[in-house]
């Protein structure tokens, strides 16, 4: 916000020199109708430049951080023994959504995420997310596991240039389990037969685009199949929400997202006023970190709102 | 003729007709030594060689004998004319138990409570039962698998004086050999024997006998040499136990043990398989055969008297043991039986030639048949490769009817099964196996358990001992099945004395299953089990456990309910503080994985606090228990029928009409079938517990494996390949019996005639409509849709911790994950394997890049627009 009203600042000083002296705009005449629109695009622009930025950016750097809390959280928690071996932990609760379930390692891609529980866009937002309807990864069954390819870190931005037979290692509550990459599927691709016995398969899940700029242009799921012969015995499952699934939006957010919403009208309110009585600088001195930090907390749960897989 | 040589008249003869009588001469002693080694060979085989009897049964009988001087007195021959008895011996499949029984032998003494591996080399006259690698006539005492190096190599003082090293004195060693100091090797073995581990002292004589794989040889000298599936001690907490056995003859000369064979996908090493060919090996233990009667080592009768148990008073005398099995003495007189393997469960998939599997998914009632089955398909050109796999019943239907698999086998009807057809393709059902010992030590073979019993045992209102007992609600119940009186009434003669964790609990399975849902049924049909789950006191007082009381039954997953968690000074309980009685519960996921646990007599209690050191500081983990000892078991786990006749499990007898049990056999099996009503057109027969409780005859537990296919919609090939099993296992696979697509013990066959002829009409009904795919859609469109999406809730409170929970916690293993469960209908445009559906956003794929146009053109426009406004001068 800052860099482009010090931009037009610029502008200004620089138009400033021809002999014509500046004045205020008239109430009634057509220039006024022209720098409302100039100044409603400038506000779109700072929009669109926020979003871009803490989409492929500064959600980057979050996702850093809340991976490595959660890295922390799962060894200690590994440690204890107390990782959850199912959708149900040692104490009887309820895994919670965002909780870390196992840690996940792609050695060709030099990834490693710990994987949390849930899969809907705001869980996301923190690593690749475990289906919560299907087994943990690592136990036996179909385990699914989604993951962001162009935003926040994009940790599965590479996984469809697995190759079959390329690792993936897995670290649950119970065991370090190795898998093989069998294939990738897109739509129209056979399933591969279910698992049995002490077999376990891993699907990872995330979008690809094709075409130029391809990579921020996630499109379509792609589905990363992965096997193994030795998986760990199954836990429960959870009951999956429709947000939970591929490309899905989690709409739970909206009134949350209002009440930001309603925060950063009442900033914009409170910035005009005080600029009447202070002097601009230090109006926008205040002003500027608590404006960045609610448009930040309103860009996450407007990305609840955008496919998950993104 | 030799005589006629010598005669004078000879001389007269010419040199040619010298050399002719030579000739015929040489002739004739030829033919003599061929008849006398052909009258010594008809000799061996009365004595010792394996005769055919029964169905696939051997028996052998010999003459044992020991020629010694008990207590150093006169020179006596001890015989002994011992038959020994298998019941089987060809296709052998893994882990398969041969039951062995024999008659005459020596009785045993120092009895031991374990008889497996070295814990059984202590007994006095045992009789050792081991597999080794190699046909009767190739097999040596370096092919038999032993569990241990202990039970291999002897070593002691070599001074002939202290006569230590009894093997020493066997009269039967060949001289030269086996009397050498370092003996049991050959010129080669001897020559490369690793210093490192085996190196005597010059007074220490040593027996070695090597372990020989079909490539290597072990020294087995110490625990440094060993083969890789030998265990290092004799810890009984190994994940297999040791499969040589040391069994126990009783007063009258009878025994008997069930045999475990191992192929090479259990013990590589020793490498029995299909093409590798193995014998058991029996060794009744006569004893020593002695040179001189000082040798009193070597001429003893024993220190324990026939029957006693070993009470580590004393050692077992060597010379009466099984250590010292591969003594001339002892190895000579053996018995030795040839078996064959039966293909391994993998031959289909290295079968390349078999084409790719076509996936069926179902029951585990069926695996034992499978086995059996699926040679026959894959490795008949004319046939497809047939693959069952074991799955819940609901997944499986789910699986089929969303394409993923070409037919489930389930054993009841299924929601939503419009344009389906079962076809009947097996009869046989689940029970109550069990591990009993009498107070005596001999195993208890017979056991009668009613519906109030299990719903007893299932609903955790035994306490198991003195942490359950404060469980509030069970303090004054039994602590275990055995102290019930209940029990003792049905089954006396019984210990009623002791108590275990194990004996208090049903070893069951923890997934959804139609067993559980008819095991279940069996108890809600009974009124006294579920007045006794409802709260009323059986005539005893006990009451049942309050976190199952008024539970409706049946159920096809059993919740584990029980949350009650002890409080106590304990430090391993308090520092796992979980719910106590599911830990003692701890239902299995596969029926097979309840009969291995049957099988190596290892309740899957998990009750047992270790303390784990590799940790800082050290932590109490909550583990399982150790197996039980033979002589002292008492467990019980819910099996299928073809593993218990597999495993050679003990099965109860289980109550019908009130006062009669019934036994699992086909005959009670037979008259469960006669009692099942047909149902609708392609549907299942109903078979409901009521009608068979009204039956004195029928077994409770029979149920009958439906192969579940579509009738519409199924591609050309699939409903063919799905006609060619039906109409296969219908046939061939009706026939008793042990070899490839034949159908083994636990299963009724389905024949033309007989009670069974209605399964046959149904299976050949709904395999003609299942080839036809022509049955008209009847219910409209209303096809179901999100099929696949069978994700169930978790059971309330069941969570065996975080120790116990490799094979812990029920789950719906949801085969259909998020990809293959998208396809919401269906459709009629059947492929044999479901395909990934499309799931694209254009959100997801126009957002970012939308976003940077816009961004670009508000940031153009914004500037032009203050370009203008600075032309005309406005700030």
């Amino acid at each position: 916000m800052s860099d482009t009203t010090t931009k037009s600042r610029a502008t200004d000083r620089r138009a400033a020199s021809p002999a014509r002296p500046r004045r205020q705009v008239r109430p009634g005449e057509a220039e006024e109708t022209l720098e409302v629109f100039s100044s409603a695009l400038t506000v779109v622009a700072i929009v669109c430049v926020w979003m871009l930025l803490q989409l492929l950016v500064l959600g980057g750097f979050s996702q850093a951080r809340s991976q490595h809390l959660l890295y922390a959280q799962f060894r200690s928690e590994l440690a204890q023994a107390t990782a959850p071996t199912g959708a149900v932990d040692y104490n009887g609760k309820t895994v919670e959504r965002g909780a870390p379930v196992a840690v996940i390692s792609i050695p060709r891609l030099g990834l490693e995420q710990v994987v949390v529980q849930g899969s809907t866009s705001r869980e996301l937002v923190d690593g690749p997310g475990h289906l919560p309807s299907t087994p943990l990864p690592g136990q036996q069954g179909v385990s699914v596991v989604l993951g962001r390819a162009s935003t926040y870190g994009a940790p599965f931005k590479a996984i469809d240039t697995l190759k079959v037979g390329d690792a993936i290692t897995v670290q649950n509550a119970e065991a370090k389990v190795a898998y093989r990459v069998i294939g990738i599927r897109r739509a129209g691709d056979p399933i591969p037969p279910a698992p049995t016995g002490t077999q376990g398969r891993l699907t990872l899940v995330t979008a690809g685009g094709s075409g130029f700029l391809s990579g921020i242009r996630p499109r379509d799921a792609v589905y990363v199949d992965a096997t193994t012969g030795k998986a760990t015995g199954v836990g429960q499952v959870a009951t999956s929400l429709p947000a939970d699934q591929a490309m899905a939006k989690d709409t739970s957010v909206l009134p949350a997202l209002s009440l930001y919403l309603a925060l950063l009208i009442a900033l914009v309110l409170g910035v005009s006023v005080a600029r009447r009585r202070l002097r601009g600088s230090l109006v926008w001195l205040c002003a500027v970190p608590i404006a960045i930090a609610l448009a930040w907390v309103t860009t996450d749960q407007v990305v609840a709102l955008l496919p998950n897989l993104m | 003729m030799s005589v006629s040589f010598n005669t004078p008249t000879m001389r007269r003869i010419s040199e040619d007709s010298i050399v002719r009588r030579l000739a015929a001469a040489a002739v004739v002693l030829g033919l003599v030594l061929i008849g006398l080694t052909a009258m010594q060979q008809r000799a061996q085989a009365a004595t010792g060689t394996p005769v055919a009897t029964g169905a696939d049964g051997l028996t052998a009988t010999q003459t044992l004998s020991r020629s010694f001087y008990p207590n150093g007195g006169v020179e006596t021959t001890l015989e002994n004319k011992v038959t020994v008895n298998l019941d089987k011996h060809s296709n052998v499949q893994a882990n398969e138990r041969i039951h062995i029984t024999w008659s005459g032998a020596h009785p045993t003494g120092a009895r031991a409570v374990n008889p497996f591996g070295y814990a059984g080399m202590q007994q006095e006259y045992p009789v050792l039962i081991m597999e080794c690698r190699g046909t009767p006539s190739q097999v040596t005492p370096q092919t038999c698998w032993t569990d241990n190096w202990q039970e291999r190599t002897q070593s002691a003082s070599s001074d002939p004086s202290g006569d230590s090293a009894v093997w020493l004195d066997d009269a039967k060693n060949v001289a030269g050999s086996d009397d050498k100091r370092i003996s049991g090797l050959t010129d080669a073995q001897a020559s490369a024997l690793p210093s490192s581990e085996c190196s005597y002292g010059d007074d220490t004589a040593a027996h070695i006998t090597p372990f020989a794989t079909a490539s290597k040889v072990y020294y087995n000298c110490s625990n440094q040499d060993m083969a890789p599936e030998e265990t290092t001690g004799t810890s009984s907490t190994s994940s297999t136990p040791p499969q040589e056995i040391s069994a126990f003859t009783n007063a009258r000369g009878n025994g008997s043990a069930d045999f475990e064979v191992r192929t090479d996908t259990q013990n590589a090493s020793l490498g029995c398989s299909q093409s590798v060919a193995c014998s058991v090996v029996v060794i009744p233990i006569e004893g020593l055969s002695c040179t001189a009667a000082t040798q009193a080592n070597c001429n003893s009768t024993g220190n324990y008297n026939a029957g006693q148990y070993y009470d580590g008073s004393t050692s077992g005398a060597a010379a009466v043991s099984s250590q010292l099995w591969w003594s001339p003495s002892n190895w000579d007189q053996r018995f030795t039986f040839p078996i064959t393997i039966a293909p391994p469960p993998s031959v289909c998939s290295l079968n390349s030639a078999s084409g790719a599997p076509v996936a069926f998914y179902g029951s585990e009632l069926l695996s034992q048949a499978a086995l059996q089955w699926t040679p026959a398909y894959c490795l008949n050109k004319k046939r497809f490769n047939w693959q069952d796999n074991v799955m819940s019943d609901d997944g499986a239907f789910a699986l089929m009817r969303s394409g993923t698999g070409a037919a489930a086998e389930v054993s009841g009807r299924r929601d939503q099964d419009s344009g389906i057809a079962y076809a009947p393709t097996a009869v046989t059902g689940w029970g109550v196996a069990f591990d009993i010992d009498t107070p005596t030590g001999s195993q208890q073979l017979s056991l009668k358990l009613n519906a109030r019993l299990l719903a007893k045992l299932l609903t955790e209102s035994y306490s198991g001992g003195s942490v359950g007992r404060q469980r509030p609600g069970l303090d004054k119940n039994p602590y275990s099945l055995n102290l019930d009186p209940e029990f003792q009434e049905l089954n006396p003669g019984l210990d009623v004395r002791h108590w275990s964790e194990a004996a208090s609990t049903l070893l069951a399975v923890s997934t959804g299953s139609d067993v559980m849902q008819q095991v279940t049924s069996y108890i809600a049909e009974d009124k006294d089990a579920m007045a006794f789950i409802d709260g009323k006191a059986d005539p005893w007082g006990m009451t049942v456990n309050p976190a199952y009381k008024g539970l409706s039954l049946p159920v096809s997953t059993w919740p584990l309910q029980d949350t009650w968690i002890p409080t106590t000074t304990d430090s391993c309980l308090s520092a796992n503080k979980t719910p106590y009685m599911p830990l003692i519960d701890s239902p299995l996921s596969t029926m097979r994985l309840v009969s291995q646990a049957m099988l190596y007599n290892w309740p899957n209690v998990n009750t047992v606090c270790t303390v784990d050191n590799s940790t800082n500081p050290a932590t109490n983990v909550i583990g399982r228990v150790g197996p039980q000892g033979i002589g002292s078991r008492f467990m019980l786990g819910l099996v299928d029928l073809g593993d218990a006749a597999r495993y050679g499990l003990t099965l109860a007898s289980l109550e019908t009409a009130p006062g009669t049990y019934v036994a699992p056999s086909n005959t009670s099996m037979s008259a469960a079938v006669k009692l099942a009503e047909p149902g609708k057109k392609y549907k299942p027969f109903s078979l409901d517990e009521k009608t068979l409780r009204k039956s004195g005859t029928a077994y409770p537990g029979t149920m009958v494996v439906y192969t579940a296919a579509k009738t519409r919609g199924l591609s050309k090939s699939i409903a063919k390949k799905v006609a060619q099993f039906l109409q296969v296992s219908s046939t061939e696979g009706q026939v008793a019996g042990r070899g490839n697509g034949q159908l083994p013990n636990g299963y009724l066959p389905i024949t033309k005639t007989g009670v069974t002829k209605e399964l046959y009409a149904a299976e050949q009904a709904a395999r003609a409509a299942i080839r036809a795919q022509k049955e008209p859609r009847t219910d409209g469109s209303a096809t179901p849709s999100t099929t696949a999406t069978a994700s169930i809730a978790p059971p309330v409170g069941s969570k065996p911790g975080a120790a116990a929970s490799v094979d812990a916690p029920p789950a719906q293993s949801t085969p259909s994950a998020a990809p293959s469960a998208t396809p919401s209908t269906p459709s009629t445009s059947d492929v044999q394997l479901a395909k990934t559906a499309a799931v694209s956003s254009g959100l997801g794929g126009g957002m970012l890049p939308g976003l940077f146009l816009l961004a670009l053109a508000a940031i153009i426009a914004t500037l032009a627009t203050r370009v203008i406004l600075l032309m005309r001068g406005i700030r």
